[in-house]
């Protein structure tokens, strides 16, 4: 190796070092940024010697007061609320995409795509807009207020239909020769979608179930509409929400901090496990659509 | 259908303003009453107390549920029917709810109660036009100054500028939320005398306003806020939170009290807000005196509705205020409360009722005067100079004018001849006071209405017209309030004078 050659590599594993290194400054510095909120609701969460905001970030006093207040209100049960909502749309929100998918994606039928397109244009109109409406519809079935959550559960869980796109695209990558064979040896549709084609995409299953974890989860709108004047029917966000008031903001802060503790502590700890195929559901869908 | 509904529901309201003294109130019934997180322990042992003690055998099964005040009006418009029976608010959301159709009639006898046994300001509170919509609850939404007394010197709290001195002296900080809150900058206003006075009809709605910020007096006030805001510190902040990191000064009101005598202990003062000095004139700093109210929601079932009021009554009555002010130091709006000497002795209320002489009750607000005004704080430390501060001024003035007819006494006669503009730059058929001629062309429809400028809801229709009825027709509700057709084209003089339009064909 001539020196000038060897002059050119060391300048370019010098250059790799410092651009790497520079990467690497920003990229610390990005975490910092976006990690600053987080540890801060963590460090007030343990503030006790004063409840509402304040100017600083580590607290004088440590303790766990704010945990155990928050036990003592309504807390508890809006987290059930949450929880049993986010569940229940998980569950069957996952079953209906996972139906509506395969269908879409293994069977030939009249009107498939004009249905596929109706749907793609229908999911075009934001939900919000029949936010009124259909808390006249759930107020006449008397599913409002302290009732809220099954009402949440259905609004959630109704329009899941059309959130098929990704799952039909993961299922469209599997070869139809599979379903061709089990079916030569017999299986009936359903068979083959449960004993071969979900196996296949544990993935986009597990998406499939995140996703709708996370839409209830954090719901604000809906919830506090129909929700609403009843403490009993809240879910976590609408009523951590609350304590944010004029009036009860010096008392609840460092509550609220506490109870956003919580509040991301399940998800976080999902995603942490599941974060494998998370990523692999996301990108996997979007191969072949 | 929302109308009906409003119809069937005030008529059912006036209905039992009628019954009450005659239906047998007695029997069970089944409540939700919203109030603050706080007083929801005490709000259901006074209840209980109502049932013991009422003489009409009423008892009450009441769900009381904790809703914010600041927050009451838009819960309780999201919808009215499924709301709280009796529901407790800030003043500042009374026109909505009254709008909303969602507060019931005061009866006459409950009325006549309230007025003579509640501070004046907070009657007017709960009063659109002539009508009684609530019951004041408390008096006690105003501001004044919390001050540490390790660093401020107890002969500087009249003085502004000794205050700003002091801190900037000490270091230490000035907190008067100017740049985000028009209920606090409004301060400086009130204290040259400025003032900012809305009206309102028997149904809520805003007719007009008597708005004089824009004014020398106005400079004045500005002239004070910039030596405030100049200071580097100053903090717009209206919390006595601020006293954990470095302020010697917070502007803010009772409801703070307690976390601030947590704070500073036994260096905590309070005291009315301080005098500021412009060209050698002092100037005592005004404030808002504000109220909660309690409302009562307007029901089907008459003998229930009047029930839920004798409620209210006794809720918002002597006995219950004096217990909410010594629970959770609630400032009483009931005379004989506030004459007590457990009220005077409050340190708060004190400093409250110190600085009431410079206090301006806050009436009926036009929910956007607060986001309007509230930019004054900003405009005012950017501006270098008098012409800034006047500048500051005009645009305050020039949004509140084109949001709003400064002066509706004025009506507008708006149809084909003016391209249906109901805005109140049209001068040609702007009719204050005065007389307007105008052509009506020959067309299929040479109709219009009368109406306050840039609004099509308050008409002034075919009622007001007392001469030359004859010319017009009234097509009544069919076609929109009161709309008017000319019978013939031709060129009329429409007069108004105020209260009645005159109609000629020349």
């Amino acid at each position: 190796m001539s020196e000038a050659t060897a002059k050119r590599h060391m300048g370019l594993r010098a250059s790799r070092t410092v651009s790497n290194t520079l990467i690497h400054v920003l990229l610390i510095v990005i975490s910092i940024i976006w990690l600053i909120p987080f540890v801060c609701i963590v460090l007030q969460s343990f503030r006790v010697e004063n409840t509402g905001p304040v100017g600083y970030i580590i607290p004088h006093q440590w303790g766990t007061g704010n945990y155990t207040r928050l036990f003592q209100t309504d807390f508890p049960r809006w987290y059930t609320n949450t929880f049993i909502a986010a569940l229940a749309t998980a569950a069957l929100q996952t079953v209906i995409v996972l139906c509506m998918s395969y269908t879409l994606s293994r069977f030939r039928f009249k009107m498939r795509q004009p249905l596929m397109r109706f749907m793609l244009i229908l999911g075009m109109f934001p939900g919000m807009l029949s936010m009124i409406i259909l808390y006249r519809v759930l107020k006449d079935l008397g599913l409002t207020q302290a009732n809220a959550v099954p009402g949440l559960i259905l609004v959630y869980v109704a329009s899941s239909g059309m959130g098929y796109y990704v799952s039909k695209g993961f299922f469209d990558t599997i070869p139809m020769s599979l379903d061709e064979a089990a079916r030569v040896d017999g299986a009936t549709r359903a068979k083959i979608l449960y004993k071969i084609i979900l196996p296949l995409s544990k993935p986009i299953v597990i998406y499939t179930i995140l996703t709708a974890f996370m839409g209830p989860w954090g719901d604000y709108v809906f919830a506090r509409y129909i929700a609403f004047g009843t403490s009993a029917g809240k879910n976590v966000a609408v009523g951590l929400y609350d304590w944010l008031n004029k009036d009860q903001i010096s008392n609840c802060y460092t509550m609220f901090c506490a109870g956003g503790v919580l509040v991301a502590l399940p998800v976080t700890i999902l995603f942490l496990f599941l974060q494998k195929y998370y990523v692999e559901g996301v990108t996997g869908g979007a191969v072949k659509g | 259908m929302k109308k009906l509904l409003a119809f069937v529901l005030a008529a059912v309201m006036a209905l039992s303003v009628c019954l009450t003294a005659s239906a047998e109130l007695a029997g069970t019934y089944d409540i939700t009453i919203w109030v603050a997180e706080n007083a929801v322990a005490l709000t259901e042992k006074q209840v209980q107390d109502f049932n013991a003690t009422n003489t009409d055998g009423i008892v009450f099964n009441a769900t009381i549920e904790a809703v914010s005040e600041a927050d009451a009006a838009t819960q309780m418009i999201t919808d009215v029917e499924a709301g709280g029976d009796i529901f407790c608010f800030a003043q500042d959301q009374f026109a909505r709810l009254v709008q909303a159709n969602a507060l019931a009639k005061l009866g006459t006898k409950a009325a006549e109660t309230v007025t003579a046994n509640n501070d004046p300001a907070t009657v007017a509170a709960s009063t659109s036009g002539d009508v009684l919509y609530a019951y004041p609850l408390t008096a006690d939404n105003g501001y004044f100054m919390y001050y540490d007394k390790s660093v401020i010197p107890e002969e500087d709290v009249d003085s502004m500028e000794k205050l700003i001195a002091d801190c900037e002296a000490a270091q230490k900080y000035f907190a008067f939320e100017q740049q985000t809150s028009a209920w606090y900058l409004a301060s400086f206003f009130f204290a040259t005398g400025c003032k900012s006075e809305w009206k309102t009809d028997d149904e809520g709605n805003f007719i007009s306003v008597n708005d004089t910020f824009n004014s020398p007096a106005g400079l004045i006030a500005v002239k004070g806020m910039k030596k405030l805001v100049s200071s580097p510190f100053h903090l717009s902040s209206g919390s006595v939170n601020e006293f954990n990191s470095g302020a010697a000064i917070v502007v803010s009101g009772t409801w703070d009290y307690t976390a601030a005598k947590e704070i500073l202990g036994d260096n905590l003062g309070v005291t009315d807000l301080p005098s500021f000095e412009v060209d050698g004139k002092e100037y005592h700093l005004g404030s808002f005196s504000g109220c909660k109210l309690m409302g009562v929601k307007p029901q089907v079932d008459a003998v229930k509705a009047a029930a839920l009021h004798k409620l209210a009554q006794y809720l918002t009555g002597e006995k219950a205020q004096m217990e909410r002010f010594e629970e959770l130091a609630w400032g009483p709006s009931n005379l004989a409360d506030q004459a007590s000497e457990a009220v005077q002795a409050n340190p708060g209320l004190a400093a409250l009722i110190a600085q009431s002489p410079y206090a301006v009750p806050q009436g009926q607000i036009h929910g956007s005067w607060w986001d309007i005004a509230k930019v004054i704080g900003e405009d005012v430390k950017n501006a270098t100079d008098d012409a800034g501060l006047q500048a500051a001024l005009d645009n305050y003035y020039d949004k509140i004018s084109s949001l709003f007819t400064l002066d509706t006494s004025a009506l507008l006669f708006v149809g084909a001849w003016n391209n249906w503009n109901n805005a109140d730059d049209t001068d040609t058929y702007y009719l204050k006071d005065g007389s307007v001629t105008l052509d009506v062309p020959q067309s299929d429809y040479m109709g219009g209405r009368i109406v306050n400028p840039g609004s099509w809801d308050t008409d002034k229709g075919f009622q007001q017209v007392t001469e030359g009825k004859e010319l017009i027709q009234d097509l009544g509700e069919d076609i929109g309030d009161n709309n008017i057709v000319f019978l013939a084209p031709g060129n009329y003089t429409v007069t108004w004078d105020g209260t009645a339009i005159t109609i000629a064909a020349n």
